[in-house]
């Protein structure tokens, strides 16, 4: 099979929801970073098959926001483009199904990645109220117009939050949070613990701003383009573990250990990649950023949902031969820090692999020291559509500097779902 | 000559077909309007023919509007009413058909031709974008003579029609059908058939088909259309708009107003004859003549073949753009409103912020006066890029630099800009006054470094100078002049001389303003008087306009180049020391507070004893024009007196209705111009009224500028 080259890529500052990027939808945020992965790689538009975005909360303004990314971008009409979702694993899903568009012949230049606003996800109408207002706009006379009037009442018009909605569960009927308790108490992982985990990404990120600096770029922000963002804003330099400490439990009031200050933020942003053949990419003269040796994805429990690292890393290392000590660099997204140590635990668990590994072999243990070197989702926050990109690009970057061979990242899917990438530099 | 006019019918509709022999345009001349009614007398007596529809056989055009030769050559009011009573009559008879009659438009439909239209009873055409209808006289000088200026007030009422010939406005298809100037749109593929089945419907009664925009008329405007008052008060605006963007120097729109105001609401034919009178008195004046000489030369300017390449070039598809200052951010607007990708390169953040800013604010303008839809804006912002690096200028088929106006900084970006990109990468300088030889001197592959100077505010002045340099490859050229069509500019070549030719004949103007104040003329004074002599804007404000560091910058390298003659006037180093700047900083020889300006008080301004005659200032400041304009044509500059005017007229403005700086030189005698430069050679300075050699040549035997 041919070798799939991620060339380069580049996103926005994460930012976060409701803040500098509120006016600014997917549709935007993606243009924007395309556009400058084009000018940054001097790529001819002309030479690109396919866009290919991931993105959860779809723009109710910009039906298949792919394809409004692309013409926005500048990339010609004659192009394609489709957008996915895997929900938090949407950006995976942009870049695998770049690789597999790529490696069945059907396109050969791909740019993958993310587009999401979470500030842009819409409030909703009751059905009851939306039959209403339908009726409403049918009416011819002012009297029929009255007679439906008096029919509102006042519940017809509170809104409900899309949002909130898309981070719960259909199936099992718990919020995300709620999740990442399940985990709290089956591998009964404490508050502090927790918290530690937390403050560790918001050092991270702070220390690590001048190199995530090279994976960034400036957004400058209409329409009075008197702000511009260079950075993310997630990340708080002042974080302590008393201030940690102090916050309520969000899911579970009373006995609870998820804060909002140990779980991933609600952000806004986008991420492109360059993805062709090896062989292209070095006849267009590029310095390939990295390769893509194996993915996988895996189903779960959706209650247990954030342990899809586990259940995905084991299967990819499976499936490459290749044992855990190989790898020289990991990101595992950050949706909470109780899912991340959960994952650990599982990993290097006599117990867990015996009952959930077909081979019944422990993975092994993770040194801390390789995960999330630059922070992660806790401080910069988790655009779910954009995560996955985000990941692999932080990841091939910093494998880059240290000169590394092997990385691996890796993610939770809100759903019961599990994606990870194994990752290679020459 | 063939036959222009073919009558056959099919099923009982008889189609007259327009086809103006051995060329591909349509238009309405004596010849052609007889031929047309020996057609239309016999229509009647045939009595198969239950409906008449009338076509094009071109495929881009109905009928362009009459021949504007002819109407140049009109040398007499008896003439000009001759024609177009002749003309009207032949409009009269359709009019006067007993059968339903359907004009069928395909392309252009301007003047005359939609004069024809308007006599029909139903008037159709094609949703193609080909389609464009008008009455545009005025812009001519004169007005619509074939009884338009009756009949569309007719048509669509007072106030939808008077503003429409007013204006000269020409519009596509689909607002001609939503004002009512149109009853049907139909695809441009089965427009003709479509035509037939709406005739035989009418002829069938189905269709008492006419566009809402005609059945809207005059119900909610009853006051203002249906009482006399009311319409005084319409005619009163409007002439007072008329005078405050014509300034009275056009009498065509006057004369308008006042003939609708005479017949609007007016049954029978006498109103037909006061249209002839108006058009007859219109057509003679120099104005018109003027108008039609500018006409004719921005037309043969849009497709100057200025270089002997006429095949296929490669295209600009993506330009990059490097400082992001006024002029960087107006470039970028423009090349991203025509589709096409740009990238912006400057120092700093806040510099690359301002040309988003600039970008946004012009869109904004034209989102105002809905001219794009906020789609189109969002869309073609986000077409202009903008980065610290040299990321995404490889890759640019031009390269258009915009950075401050310094020789050593323009060089150093040169040589940078030929290092880092492909041979095939155009290297343009929009620089007003540097010479386009120096930067390629220091470029590598010197043959695609080219001058390509726009003025600001870039999106509205519709010409670019080019300026090749002495390297410059022909392609190179060619490839300039089509980038800068695309963009919907007039172009001129001009030799690489400081100042190119605009710049170098503005600034004496200038100069010769500043020198003026200094002598005791008050900047007010002259102002108004370069304004009464149709100047746009006077050059004191002018020079608050362009920036007294611009100009100041531009003054000096000019006075270098060219030495006493451009000798910068002590006011404007006094301006320039006070660090004024101008318009965009409110401050300059004026004080600006939004609309309103008032004499800057800093500058003690004084009035001297003996004051100069307002035509003595007058002519100074405008010989002194002619007199470095033929010095160019001596330099060879530029090629032809005609570059010179229509760069003076889209460049600057320079009032059209007296069709160009040369045209009006020699209109008052090459010798008496000539006379009054020696004259202020003694009385004001020997080297700024020094003549040129072609002027003295050219004055001695009585030539002119035209030959």
């Amino acid at each position: 099979m041919e070798q799939i080259t991620i060339v380069d890529g580049v996103r926005t500052p994460f930012v976060k929801a409701w803040t500098l990027f509120d006016r600014l939808p997917a549709q935007t945020l993606g243009a924007l970073c395309v556009r400058e992965l084009l000018e940054r790689t001097e790529i001819d538009p002309n030479l690109i098959d396919e866009v290919i975005i991931g993105c959860v909360a779809q723009p109710i303004d910009a039906a298949n926001v792919s394809r409004v990314i692309s013409l926005s971008s500048g990339i010609p009409k004659s192009k394609k483009a489709y957008t996915v979702n895997r929900n938090c694993a949407s950006g995976f899903e942009a870049l695998t199904s770049a690789i597999e568009k790529i490696q069945t012949g059907s396109d050969e230049i791909v740019v993958a990645g993310g587009a999401e606003s979470m500030s842009n996800a819409p409030l909703a109408f009751s059905k009851e109220a939306a039959a209403l207002f339908m009726k409403l706009g049918r009416t011819k006379t002012f009297l029929d117009r009255l007679k439906v009037f008096t029919q509102f009442r006042p519940k017809h018009f509170k809104p409900i939050a899309v949002l909130q909605l898309a981070l719960t569960d259909p199936i099992c009927g718990l919020n995300m949070g709620e999740t990442a308790e399940v985990l709290a108490r089956k591998f009964g992982i404490s508050r502090k613990d927790q918290d530690l985990f937390a403050l560790e990404s918001h050092k991270r990120v702070i220390s690590g701003r001048e190199k995530l600096r090279e994976e960034t770029m400036t957004v400058f922000i209409p329409p009075k383009y008197e702000h511009y963002v260079q950075e993310d804003n997630g990340p708080r330099e002042q974080q302590s573990l008393e201030a940690l400490a102090k916050l309520k439990p969000v899911f579970d009031r009373r006995s609870g250990t998820v804060t909002a200050g140990n779980s991933s933020q609600i952000t806004d942003g986008a991420c492109a990649l360059l993805v062709m053949p090896e062989a292209r990419a070095k006849s267009l003269g590029y310095q390939i950023l990295g390769m893509i040796r194996a993915y996988e994805y895996v189903g779960l429990e959706p209650s247990e949902m954030g342990l899809g690292p586990a259940f995905a890393i084991e299967k990819v290392l499976r499936k490459t031969k290749l044992k855990l000590k190989d790898i020289e660099l990991f990101e595992i997204n950050e949706a909470f820090a109780v899912q991340v140590l959960a994952c650990l635990r599982a990993l290097n668990s006599t117990s867990f692999a015996k009952e959930n590994f077909s081979n019944g072999e422990v993975v092994g243990e993770i040194n801390p020291n390789l995960l999330n070197v630059n922070g992660g989702g806790i401080a910069l926050g988790h655009p779910v559509g954009v995560s996955g990109a985000r990941l692999v690009l932080t990841c091939l970057k910093e494998m880059k500097r240290r000169g590394l061979h092997l990385g691996l990242v890796s993610l939770c899917v809100g759903g019961g779902q599990g994606g990870a990438f194994i990752l290679e530099r020459e | 000559m063939g036959k222009s006019w073919n009558l056959h019918t099919q099923d009982g509709i008889g189609i007259l077909e327009f086809d103006c022999p051995d060329t591909e345009v349509n238009v309405l001349t004596a010849e052609n309007m007889a031929e047309l009614r020996d057609v239309l007398v016999e229509i009647p007596k045939r009595s198969e023919i239950k409906a008449l529809i009338i076509v094009s056989a071109k495929k881009r055009i109905f009928i362009a509007g009459a021949d504007i030769k002819e109407i140049q050559n009109i040398s007499t009011e008896e003439d000009a009413f001759k024609k177009a009573e002749h003309g009207k009559q032949v409009v009269q008879l359709l009019e006067d058909l007993n059968i339903p009659t359907v004009t069928v438009i395909n392309g252009a439909c301007l003047g005359g031709g939609y004069e024809l239209a308007l006599a029909t009873k139903y008037r159709v055409a094609s949703f193609s974008e080909k389609v464009q209808i008008g009455l545009p006289e005025v812009k001519l000088g004169i007005l619509p003579g074939f009884g338009g200026s009756i009949r569309l007030p007719r048509l669509l009422g007072l106030l939808k029609a008077l503003p429409l010939i007013l204006a000269g406005k020409v519009i596509p298809s689909k607002d001609a059908l939503k004002n009512g100037m149109v009853d049907r749109l139909f695809p441009e593929g089965t427009l003709r058939e479509n035509a037939v089945e709406f005739a035989k419907e009418i002829v069938q009664g189905k269709i008492n088909g006419i566009s809402s925009g005609r059945q809207l008329k005059r119900k909610s405007n009853w006051f203002l259309e249906g009482t006399p008052f009311g319409r005084s008060l319409v005619f009163k605006q409007a002439k007072q708009n008329v005078l405050k963007e014509t300034k009275g120097f056009y009498p065509a729109p006057l004369q308008i107003i006042d003939l609708v105001r005479r017949t609007c609401g007016r049954k029978g034919q006498s109103v037909f004859q006061e249209e002839s009178r108006d058009f007859s008195k219109l057509a003679v004046t120099p104005v018109s003549k003027s108008l039609i000489k500018v006409f004719f030369m921005m037309e043969q300017y849009k497709k100057f073949p200025w270089t002997d390449i006429s095949g296929k070039v490669p295209s600009v598809n993506k330009c990059g753009v490097l400082g992001a200052g006024v002029m960087g951010g107006g470039i970028a607007q423009l090349v991203s409103y025509k589709s096409i990708p740009v990238r912006v390169k400057d120092i700093n953040e806040k510099a690359l912020a301002g040309a988003l800013k600039e970008a946004w604010r012009i869109y904004g303008g034209a989102l105002k006066r809905r001219k794009i839809t906020a789609y189109d804006r969002d869309y073609k912002m986000g077409l202009i890029s903008v980065g610290l690096t040299n990321d995404g200028l490889r890759r640019a088929d031009i390269i258009i630099e915009a950075v401050v106006e310094n020789l050593e900084i323009k060089q150093k970006v040169f040589k940078e800009l030929s290092e880092l990109t492909d041979a095939h990468v155009i290297l343009a300088s929009n620089t007003s006054s540097l010479s386009v030889n120096q930067l390629a001197d220091v470029s590598k592959s010197p043959e695609r470094v080219v001058g390509l100077h726009f003025f600001n505010p870039v999106h509205r002045m519709p010409l670019v100078e080019i300026v090749p340099s002495s390297r410059t490859s022909r392609e190179v050229l060619e490839r300039t002049i089509r980038f800068s069509r695309t963009l919907g500019k007039t172009v001129i070549v001009v030799k690489d001389v400081p100042g190119f030719l605009v710049n170098r004949l503005l600034l004496p103007y200038m100069n010769e303003a500043a020198y003026l104040v200094e002598e005791g003329v008050l900047p007010e004074e002259l102002d108004r008087i370069a304004e009464q002599f149709g100047m746009p804007m006077g050059p004191v404000e002018l020079v608050d306009q362009v920036g007294i560091d611009v100009g100041y910058k531009v003054a000096h390298n000019l006075s270098e180049a060219y030495g006493e003659r451009m000798k910068v006037s002590s006011v404007l180093e006094e301006a320039k020391q006070k660090g004024l700047l101008g318009k965009k900083s409110g401050r300059g020889f004026y004080i600006y507070h939004g609309k309103e300006k008032k004499l800057n008080p800093d500058f003690k301004f004084q009035k001297f004893a003996k004051p100069i005659p307002q035509e003595e200032v007058m002519k100074r400041l405008i010989y002194i024009m002619v007199n470095e304009a033929a010095r160019c044509l001596d330099e060879k500059v530029v090629n032809d007196p005609s570059t010179v005017d229509i760069g003076m007229i889209m460049g600057t403005g320079f009032s059209p209705f007296r069709a160009g700086l040369l045209r009006y030189a020699d209109q008052v005698g090459l010798p008496n111009i000539l006379a009054d430069l020696e004259r202020f050679q003694k009385s004001v300075n020997r080297a700024r009224f020094e003549p040129s050699p072609l002027l003295e040549r050219l004055a001695e035997t009585n030539q002119t500028f035209y030959q």
